[in-house]
């Protein structure tokens, strides 16, 4: 492998993360305020709490950084090439949902985990 | 707290993708006019910056992004990280459908065993939830 497409393989597995944990840290945030939303009024409220807690700003400065390298990812590799790399983020979102977020991922969570990844892989080089 | 998957949240997970899909076309309309522009200054950058913040498609994709946002984050209070990531990658299957059945696009064997995967990906995800349900 030439060392050009380890280093694009690397940037996408860094943004990667980068979507991982953006997400990891809005669930923690939605986690904190314990609301069950059912209806527009409490999904605005739940809105204007979400948007006071630092760690979904935090959230959103990260997917800004993922942005970006994601453009110059784009700019040097294949769309299918870089889309097949990146649905790795589903088993990053997996694991930390288990280790920082305390989710139960059994083993049929997993085994879709998997075969999402594959299925993804496949359309993207289809 | 119920932490199983029900049609409703299905229906919004569905709804938020596409919404994904609308920000990303979007953004594209929005620099489409540009399609020649050579960014080599930090002036060209500013003047590239004016001209797709003209653009009402701009406006229309960034307010996208916050329904987007209210949307995944009201989702989120109603279940798990780890499943609401799964079935929302319904959009994989999704995309390529709508490009068969509107746009007339021809869907290769291996894509199909792609769209296959993802969808007994999806029903795993969304069973887990209710063999949890179950046991509590």
């Amino acid at each position: 492998m030439n060392p050009n497409l380890i280093f694009i393989i690397f940037l996408i597995v860094i943004t990667s993360i980068c979507d991982a944990s953006r997400e990891i840290l809005t669930k923690f945030a939605v986690n904190s305020l314990d609301t069950n939303v059912d209806g527009f009024k409490k999904a605005a409220w739940l809105f204007i709490q979400l948007i006071m807690i630092p760690w979904v700003w935090l959230g959103f400065l990260i997917s800004i950084l993922s942005l970006f390298i994601w453009l110059y990812v784009l700019s040097k590799a294949d769309l299918n090439f870089a889309f097949s790399v990146d649905s790795m983020h589903y088993l990053f979102v997996a694991l930390a949902s288990r280790i920082f977020l305390k989710e139960k991922v059994g083993l049929a969570r997993w085994m879709g985990t998997f075969l999402i990844v594959v299925g993804i892989i496949l359309v993207s080089l289809g | 707290m119920k932490k199983n998957l029900t049609l409703k949240i299905l229906f919004l997970l569905i709804f938020s993708d596409i919404l994904e899909t609308f920000t990303h076309y979007c953004f594209k309309r929005s620099v489409i006019g540009e399609i020649n522009f050579q960014i080599t200054s930090l002036s060209d950058c500013l003047a590239f910056a004016q001209s797709a913040l003209a653009s009402p498609f701009l406006w229309a994709a960034l307010l996208s992004i916050l329904l987007t946002f209210i949307i995944w984050s009201s989702i989120l209070s109603r279940i798990d990280l780890s499943v609401a990531v799964l079935v929302a990658s319904f959009s994989y299957i999704f995309v390529p459908l709508v490009a068969l059945i509107f746009l007339h696009e021809k869907i290769s064997f291996l894509r199909w065993g792609g769209i296959l995967f993802i969808l007994m990906g999806v029903i795993l995800a969304s069973l887990s939830t209710k063999e949890k349900a179950i046991k509590q």
